[in-house]
């Protein structure tokens, strides 16, 4: 029997050893939606270290006077792989670099960029500098060695709300506060594209660790959905052209905003409100269980509270 | 071939044990310390009539909802001990409740790692019941300063209660909060401040419920707990560690 046990370990090193061999890749494709305008659209899945953090869409859009990057990913390995992405489909030089937001997939390629101008809201600065690093610990725990050498690199400068005009292109920087109490929504005037960051998430449940509340939330959704647009990036899913997308946050937002309510009023205690069913319209939603979990975690306090 | 082995060290190891003892459901690797801890030598067997309900992760590990269900073995309760294995600080609360009182209590605590969370129930002779879940964690919950520590706010309102009566189809619910920082002692500089007892009690004077606290539980705690009958009166009173005492019609 020792020698099948030997044999056991050696078969199981082996494989381990294969798995560890393979360099770590993101592999990444940009995909152009419109005139002048490509994503890296990212999986509908949670931080894991099979995806290397890869959840969220980042994009760039080529002006005449050079390239304006709109978030740098997870990791600074998905930076640099960013960067090489955006040299395939250009050489004109990258002038600007948008965080939209604090949140640890739209950030912490920064250092790749580091030799350009990051732009950010001034309240997500203020974010990022008091929690950019824990942010980057847990990004470490959960991906591993996709985070190699990744460290906070915060904003260069921040900007306000208004009209930046570079290349031909009239970039409308609009501040929402749904998601983390700071988020930049862009629109593109020429192209009609919205990049709506993670104020909209389509086909994969949305996340509430720092939301003010749902309320502000689905008011903002509902001003979205007066905004004349072609085509919309959302922070996460598909990028879509008509009101899909908003239809389903506001759909979502509501019941999730009604349920919780109904649940404090009749005095639910958290470990009955994780186990109400998702709505049956919103279970093929990616993640939706685990992220409604996830949400009561996060504000059902509140709810309680608005009860006694 | 595992099962080979295991059965091996088994067969080797049974001779010298009186009694065979049942192997943890949850496979913790403290369990035989923590139940010489809370349950002695005592007989005890698992049973998962009685429910430990909790998140699948610890998203917020200063904040983790707990709910101990021991309704199954209603009317035979002595009383219901509640720990965490792999915390610092492992005893959570002791319950006992009176037979007036369903034996289910939900309340939120700190969890330092993951961690198997019990609930050892001893009936009336003198049979301890077992149930547990287990609780994925990052951790940090019981060295993380209370946030009172960094704000004045609870000392000028320590020990104020707010609660809410939930009629219910039959008896009902209450629920309430009361500002406490609860910390550990575990916090450099910070020591340990905590509520140590809970009695809810009739209007006919009976204590319907008494829970011995320990630090654990998560700062401006908030309690969960059923009645049978929803027609008597209930007032709770509170004593922290430092003696202070708080009391308030429910």
């Amino acid at each position: 029997m020792r020698n099948l046990v030997s044999f056991m370990i050696a078969i199981i090193s082996v494989l381990s050893l294969t798995a560890t061999a393979a360099p770590l890749e993101y592999k990444l494709q940009a995909e152009q939606v419109a005139e002048d305008t490509w994503v890296l659209v990212g999986k509908l899945e949670d931080f894991s270290n099979k995806n290397g953090g890869n959840i969220v869409n980042t994009g760039f859009i080529v002006t005449d006077e050079g390239v304006v990057v709109i978030d740098t990913g997870p990791s600074l390995k998905y930076g640099r792989a960013m960067r090489k992405v955006i040299a395939t489909v250009t050489d004109k030089p990258i002038r600007y670099v948008f965080n939209t937001h604090h949140h640890p997939d739209h950030f912490l390629g920064n250092q790749a960029f580091s030799d350009l101008p990051i732009l950010s809201l001034p309240k997500t600065k203020v974010q990022l500098a008091q929690h950019g690093d824990a942010f980057a610990e847990n990004m470490y725990r959960m991906i591993g060695d996709w985070m190699r050498s990744t460290e906070v690199k915060l904003p260069t400068e921040t900007v306000e709300p208004g009209v930046l005009a570079l290349g031909g292109h009239e970039l409308q920087l609009m501040a929402y506060s749904g998601h983390t109490g700071s988020d930049l929504v862009i629109f593109d005037k020429k192209t009609g594209v919205l990049f709506s960051s993670d104020i909209v998430f389509y086909q994969r449940a949305l996340t509430t660790p720092h939301t003010p509340g749902l309320k502000v939330w689905l008011e903002e959704i509902r001003e979205m959905k007066a905004f004349n647009f072609k085509l919309m990036v959302p922070g996460h899913g598909p990028v879509v052209k008509g009101m899909e997308a908003l239809e389903q946050m506001e759909g979502y937002l509501a019941w999730l905003d009604e349920t919780l309510s109904a649940a404090a009023e009749s005095g639910m205690s958290m470990t009955e409100v994780i186990r109400i069913p998702i709505k049956e319209e919103y279970r093929t939603v990616a993640l939706s269980q685990r992220e409604f979990e996830r949400t009561v975690a996060h504000i059902y306090a509140r709810y309680e509270e608005a009860v006694f | 071939m595992k099962r080979t082995i295991a059965a091996l060290f088994l067969s080797a190891a049974v001779p010298t044990l009186a009694l065979a003892a049942e192997p943890d459901p949850l496979e913790s690797p403290l369990w035989d310390y923590m139940r010489q801890q809370f349950i002695g030598q005592d007989p005890y067997r698992f049973d998962d009539r009685i429910k430990v309900n909790l998140p699948e992760f610890a998203e917020d590990p200063t904040q983790v909802p707990v709910t101990v269900d021991a309704e199954a073995l209603k009317g035979n309760i002595q009383r219901i001990v509640a720990w965490a294995d792999l915390n610092p600080i492992q005893h959570i609360f002791t319950y006992y409740p009176h037979p007036q009182i369903i034996p289910r209590v939900s309340l939120r605590i700190k969890v330092q790692q993951g961690t198997a969370i019990r609930a050892a129930v001893l009936t009336k002779e003198g049979v301890w019941h077992v149930g547990g879940s287990y609780l994925d964690a990052a951790g940090g919950g019981c060295t993380t300063p209370s946030a009172a520590a960094g704000n004045p706010y609870w000392e000028s309102h320590l020990g104020e209660m707010k609660s809410k009566f939930f009629p219910r189809e039959q008896g009902g619910r209450y629920k309430f909060k009361v500002i406490h920082p609860m910390d550990t002692g575990l916090v450099d500089a910070i020591p340990e401040f905590y509520i140590e007892q809970v009695v809810v009690r009739s209007d006919q004077g009976d204590d319907l419920a008494r829970l011995k606290l320990s630090q654990p539980v998560s700062e401006n705690p908030v309690i969960t707990f059923d009645v049978r009958d929803n027609t008597q009166k209930h007032s709770v009173w509170l004593r922290d560690n430092g003696g202070n005492e708080f009391e308030q019609a429910l």
